[in-house]
């Protein structure tokens, strides 16, 4: 074979060469722009069964950062934020935080993950020592248990040992009220569901102690028919009923179970009821279903919720979830404590961040704190109440007692072993 | 030696050199890999980029491990992600709440597997195709169920938590990142030489004859039920080295890694990259990651992306990357010597 292309510049080194250039002239601009505005990464769940949940973090953490950005921004950079989905995997999640740290040149990580990729998080914030907020996991142990503490990591999330009081406490006062000894629960087979139902049985049976549990399910988790379930819970004939289901396994038990007309025959506390997800894909929302508050926008009641609540409705069309006002929150948290120290700084931002109380319309006295000695979230609207089949939805919602939460809070933390 | 003999000896000479670098030529291929990956460090301080070749290696592992069930032997597992997962979870175990040093874990979890391995093998290799894919899975089900169950050991569907301790051996040092790239490539390197070894070695060739007619190789005295028996367990214990590596990487242990869709992706790697050539997993590996960690930075319907991707190499090339190169070289080889 004969060579017959003449030798020149190759059309490899050409490219190389235009690479080159463009990098030359583009790198002064990507340097420039890197410290003017501050990134801020967020891995999320916005594909698979829960990416309602992760895009309505996304949505609120926009709109708090929206208005931030028009205030000046923190410390006078600009937000950027760079969301990336993590499919809901643990490995996904701490690649996607490796990558948005190393490569994107985030300085700060907003984590919203649940349960097992949170942990994920967590060990990279531990690993790379930047300053991370976990949104999403309620799991108590996240910041309870001292030997998971990171202490450039914060949890700004409602906790699952918290509504257990509060819903145990409330639960009993309706079984005395009402004479409710007889009691089954029907809640998902994995760890939150469990530990969330033995935590709420501990305290009703504490504060109401003639109560008895007759009964117990554990459908599994995204389950598509509850007829057994439901069919095991008549038979046992109790007077009330506990479930922690969430999302839409809540929704179709509650189409299921309306068939058989469960709902007249006994007092039902669903502790995830009173979120607009499940609340407005019910089919016939039955009356009086006790409930949690997640987030609605009549709890607590004043004008600056409801305010918040309508201004996201206007921006996104739908109603903000429990995911929401916690990554707005967040981000106030973040804004705040950028302010106080007047800096970007992780670690100035940390120390700022422990203890350190701000103004929140979700708050139960108008403010939340993030609590300096396990830097969790502490003061936020807790309470419950029972749902009526249009809006409000849920009119009237009794709070809980943060005081009373303090207490069982600590003595939990001890038979833990956690203090 | 006639004299006709000593002629023939002087051409075999040249031929038995040619056959000693022949054989050394995989262990030069490796240390050459090596060599380059190990001064990647030097040349770039792009962390992602070590990042990835980390995940490279867990992933390359245990997919290659999968080959040569899928590729060599014919055995279509549906559930060896299984051993992927208890690589990591035994491995974050042992570290978490024993202490020993790193070398000790990582002999006792390639223990622990090979147990384990032989136990599930011995029930699952009597079984042919489907049937075998599902009782795989079964049992990948099975371990993924105890995992999530057993939540005072294995910490539920909220994984190992806390991290996984890393004390320094013999000056390595696995919570520095470039030790941990290094640690890593060395495991993949190895890994694969290993069963390249085990594919060329006449065992490999005996799984090759079971993949194409068991019937024929029972007959000719092959206990066919040994054979697939030490594979399943030989590339049980790859897995769980992919497993180790993973979990060093995230620094725990999530249910995750035991779950089917782990399985599902060595699969779908393995349709990428090609199972009648070696090396088609490893490519099939960093085809999928690279995909993956593209994709998903721009949008996330990555479903869809990699949805479109497997449909073009099922339907439009019918066959995996590697595998279309090397047919479409030997085509190409093929035409040119008959011209």
């Amino acid at each position: 074979m004969t060579r017959t292309r003449t030798p020149g510049i190759s059309r490899r080194s050409t490219l190389a060469l235009m690479g080159a250039g463009a990098m030359s002239v583009a790198a002064p601009w990507v340097a420039r722009a890197q410290a003017k505005t501050i990134k801020i990464g967020m891995p999320t769940i916005l594909s698979g069964r829960v990416a309602q949940l992760g895009t309505s973090s996304r949505n609120a953490v926009m709109l708090e950062v929206d208005k931030v950005n028009a205030a000046g921004g923190l410390a006078g950079r600009q937000i950027e934020m760079v969301i990336r989905d993590s499919k809901g995997q643990p490995q996904e999640a701490a690649r996607v935080a490796r990558e948005l740290v190393n490569t994107d040149g985030c300085e700060w990580l907003i984590d919203g993950e649940a349960s097992s990729g949170s942990f994920a998080v967590h060990e990279v914030a531990r690993d790379l020592g930047v300053l991370c907020v976990h949104t999403c996991s309620e799991a108590s142990s996240l910041t309870a248990d001292p030997k998971q503490h990171v202490p450039n990591a914060f949890r700004c999330v409602r906790q699952g040992i918290h509504d257990s009081i509060v819903g145990g406490s409330y639960a009993a006062a309706i079984s005395k009220a009402k004479g409710l000894k007889k009691w089954a629960t029907c809640s998902p087979d994995y760890a939150y569901g469990r530990d969330t139902t033995g935590e709420f049985t501990l305290y009703l049976k504490r504060f109401a102690p003639d109560v008895e549990i007759i009964s117990e399910s554990w459908p599994k988790l995204f389950q598509p028919d509850y007829t057994e379930v439901v069919t095991k819970i008549l038979q046992a004939k109790p007077q009330a009923l506990y479930s922690c289901l969430w999302g839409g396994d809540l929704t179709s038990y509650i189409d299921q179970a309306n068939i058989y007309a469960m709902f007249g025959q006994m007092e039902v506390f669903a502790v995830n009821m009173a979120d607009y997800t499940a609340l407005t894909v019910v089919k016939n929302l039955p009356k009086g279903i006790h409930s949690g508050n997640r987030y609605i926008k009549s709890f607590p009641t004043t004008p600056e919720n409801a305010a918040w609540g309508d201004a996201y409705k206007a921006k996104y069309n739908e109603y903000p979830t429990n995911w929401s006002w916690q990554n707005a929150t967040a981000v106030m948290f973040l804004a705040e404590a950028a302010k106080k120290a007047n800096s970007t700084d992780g670690k100035k931002i940390a120390e700022v961040l422990k203890g350190l109380t701000i103004k929140c319309p979700f708050g139960a006295d108008g403010t939340v704190t993030m609590r300096g000695d396990d830097h969790t979230l502490v003061g936020y609207a807790i309470g419950w109440g029972t749902t009526i089949p249009q809006e409000p939805y849920v009119p009237e919602v009794k709070a809980g007692d943060w005081k009373t939460i303090f207490e069982l809070e600590a003595e939990w933390k001890k038979s833990k072993g956690y203090t | 030696m006639t004299e006709l003999e000593a002629g023939r000896a002087d051409r075999l000479a040249p031929v038995r050199s040619v056959s000693a670098l022949q054989r050394y030529r995989d262990v030069l291929i490796a240390l050459i890999a090596f060599a380059v990956l190990a001064t990647l460090p030097l040349l770039t301080d792009s962390k992602a980029l070590l990042d990835f070749v980390i995940r490279c290696s867990a992933y390359g592992l245990f997919a290659t491990s999968l080959n040569l069930l899928v590729g060599y032997t014919g055995l279509t597992s549906f559930g060896h992600g299984m051993f992927f997962g208890l690589g990591a979870y035994s491995f974050g175990l042992i570290m978490q709440k024993l202490g020993v040093p790193i070398p000790v874990a990582f002999v006792a979890t390639l223990a622990i597997t090979a147990l384990v391995a032989a136990v599930i093998g011995a029930i699952c290799v009597r079984l042919k195709e489907i049937y075998f894919a599902f009782v795989t899975l079964a049992f990948q089900m099975l371990i993924h169920s105890t995992i999530l169950s057993w939540a005072s050991f294995t910490g539920g569907d909220q994984g190992l938590r806390g991290g996984i301790p890393r004390p320094a051996f013999l000056g390595i040092n696995l919570a520095n990142h470039v030790d941990l790239y290094v640690v890593s490539c060395a495991l993949l390197v190895l890994g694969l030489l290993a069963m390249r070894q085990i594919a060329q070695s006449p065992f490999g060739y005996t799984l090759r004859m079971i993949r194409d007619n068991a019937a024929r190789a029972s007959f000719l005295g092959i206990d066919v039920w040994r054979a697939k028996l030490t594979v399943f367990v030989l590339a049980a214990l790859f897995a769980s080295m992919g497993g180790m590596v993973m979990a060093l990487f995230v620094s725990g242990a999530y249910p995750e890694f035991a779950y089917w869709t782990i399985s599902g992706e060595g699969i779908f790697i393995n349709m990428l990259g090609g199972v009648s050539t070696f090396l088609g997993p490893m490519v099939g590996t960093v085809l999928l990651l690279l995909l993956n960690d593209t994709v998903t930075r721009f949008t996330e319907y990555h479903g869809i992306v990699l949805g479109v991707v497997i449909l073009f190499f099922a339907l439009g090339l019918r066959k995996g990357l590697l595998d279309f190169v090397a047919e479409w070289y030997t085509h190409r080889r093929d035409a040119g010597e008959g011209r």
